[in-house]
């Protein structure tokens, strides 16, 4: 029983390329006849299904908790307003408390303390998860309901059902690749805590440089092993001068990946660059450069295939 | 007889200037009205003003537990807003201009103000700011969240 191998794709700052390269790294192993699971695990933006041209299904909502008051077991103390954590509950002495939904993190203190028993869980719709397959990849997507602020939950969510599905079936998938949000906060740190190989995208800019040093130290931290990869390198000619720097910092790339038309056209065509069966340019230099890349990458996970 | 809450900026009763902010004003004036006529003024401090959030919450109970039946607000936030409305605390929105605690409480009671059901800017509008209280709409950070929990 073979377990998949897990990447997760990240890099700290917004719009660096970070779903150009999970979709694309998850079609490569597909070329190759692996099967392989992608999870876009940015449930505030989910997008990755727009560059497959996938469409959603298997709609499922993502149910939290929230507390409700049992009128007839309330002795108005007052215990659970003043205790709660992010004043999700309005209490007026000698007044039942009330419940205000959007600021509840959902942290049931008030329903374990409540000396008369008179919180019950009531569940909440925080967001949804999804599934999709396109260019015989599948996808998993979550999506946080707008003004909602526990992203972490659907990215919980997202990872439960991997497990799930590791634990039933192992050999479903080869490789599981996660694409992460933005940023350094729970749900990326949540990400990349379940891969095996960590690939923080960047750009050569001093926005893309501060926010890769930040996304690497949150790595080192959950003690990842990790290679960057330069998006967009032939950016205002910094490139080598940015390579400097990252070898100058111990920070090993898989390769960059040029300013190229044929990346900007298969994003809005919806098919991945690297898809076999497209029209792309197999000289252009993104084309080239994607393949560089992956070569690194089977050679730095130890693939046979 | 009835307690209108305003808020306001500190302690000087019905000359306080008000508070534009409501989660996140420094003050509640709270002014008692008899007959039409004012019996009583009270000051007291808003401890949610520098709350992480859930200002407007708190602030609601504030007036609630100070008797209050009525609020006069300049800018109100949805958690505020959907608070005040819980408990059946009714909202007159102030005509603008820095008018003073005894200015609203007279166009109050000669029925010029109008009532508010829902908020008039988005979360967390008054946060950040010093006492400026200048009018103008709220910076309208609207959906800003209540921040993200680690």
């Amino acid at each position: 029983m073979v377990e998949p191998k897990i990447f997760c794709v990240t890099g700290g700052k917004g719009g660096t390329g970070k779903t150009l390269v999970a979709v694309n790294l998850a079609i490569m192993f597909k070329n190759r006849g692996y099967k392989v699971l992608l999870i876009d695990g940015d449930v505030e933006n989910p997008n990755t299904f727009l560059l497959l041209n996938a469409k959603l299904k298997n709609k499922t909502e993502v149910l939290y908790f929230l507390p409700k008051i049992i009128e007839e077991k309330c002795t108005k103390c007052g215990l659970c307003a003043e205790n709660c954590e992010t004043h999700a509950l309005l209490y007026i002495k000698d007044s039942y408390p009330i419940p205000i939904s959007t600021v509840c993190s959902g942290c049931k203190l008030c329903y374990k303390i409540c000396p008369t028993d008179a919180i019950e869980p009531d569940l909440k719709v925080i967001g949804w998860t999804y599934t999709a397959s396109a260019f015989n990849i599948d996808l998993f997507l979550g999506e946080l309901k707008p003004a909602e602020a526990r992203s972490a939950v659907i990215v919980n969510k997202l990872m439960e059902n991997l497990e799930n599905i590791i634990k039933t079936e192992p050999e479903k998938y080869d490789i599981v690749i996660l694409d992460t949000a933005p940023g350094a906060h729970c749900d990326v740190e949540e990400l990349i805590n379940s891969a095996d190989f960590v690939v923080p995208v960047t750009e050569p800019t001093r926005f893309g440089k501060v926010d890769l040093l930040r996304i690497i130290e949150l790595i080192d931290l959950l003690k990842r092993k990790y290679k960057a990869i330069v998006n967009r390198s032939s950016l205002l000619g910094y490139k080598e001068k940015f390579l400097k720097e990252l070898e100058e910092k111990d920070i090993e790339i898989l390769g960059d990946i040029p300013l190229d038309e044929e990346i900007v056209s298969s994003y809005c065509q919806g098919i991945p660059l690297m898809e076999e069966s497209s029209k792309f340019d197999r000289d252009g230099a993104g084309y080239k450069s994607f393949e560089k890349i992956f070569e690194n990458l089977i050679k730095w996970g130890g693939f046979s295939k | 007889m009835v307690i209108i809450g305003i808020p306001t900026f500190g302690n000087l009763g019905l000359k306080e200037v008000m508070n534009n902010r409501f989660g996140r004003c420094a003050s509640f004036t709270f002014v008692t009205i008899e007959n039409n006529e004012i019996v009583e003024v009270k000051s007291v401090a808003n401890d949610a003003a520098g709350a992480m959030g859930g200002a407007g919450i708190q602030a609601a109970q504030i007036i609630g537990n100070n008797g209050a039946t009525e609020v006069i607000v300049g800018n109100l936030g949805p958690n505020a807003s959907n608070s005040l409305n819980a408990v059946n605390i009714k909202i007159y929105q102030s005509q603008g201009g820095s008018l003073t605690v005894k200015e609203l409480i007279d166009l109050r009671l000669s029925g010029k103000l109008q009532v508010l059901t829902a908020s008039n800017v988005g979360a967390h509008a008054g946060m950040g700011g010093g006492r400026g209280g200048g009018m103008g709409g709220g910076r309208g950070m609207g959906g800003g969240g209540q921040g993200r929990q680690f």
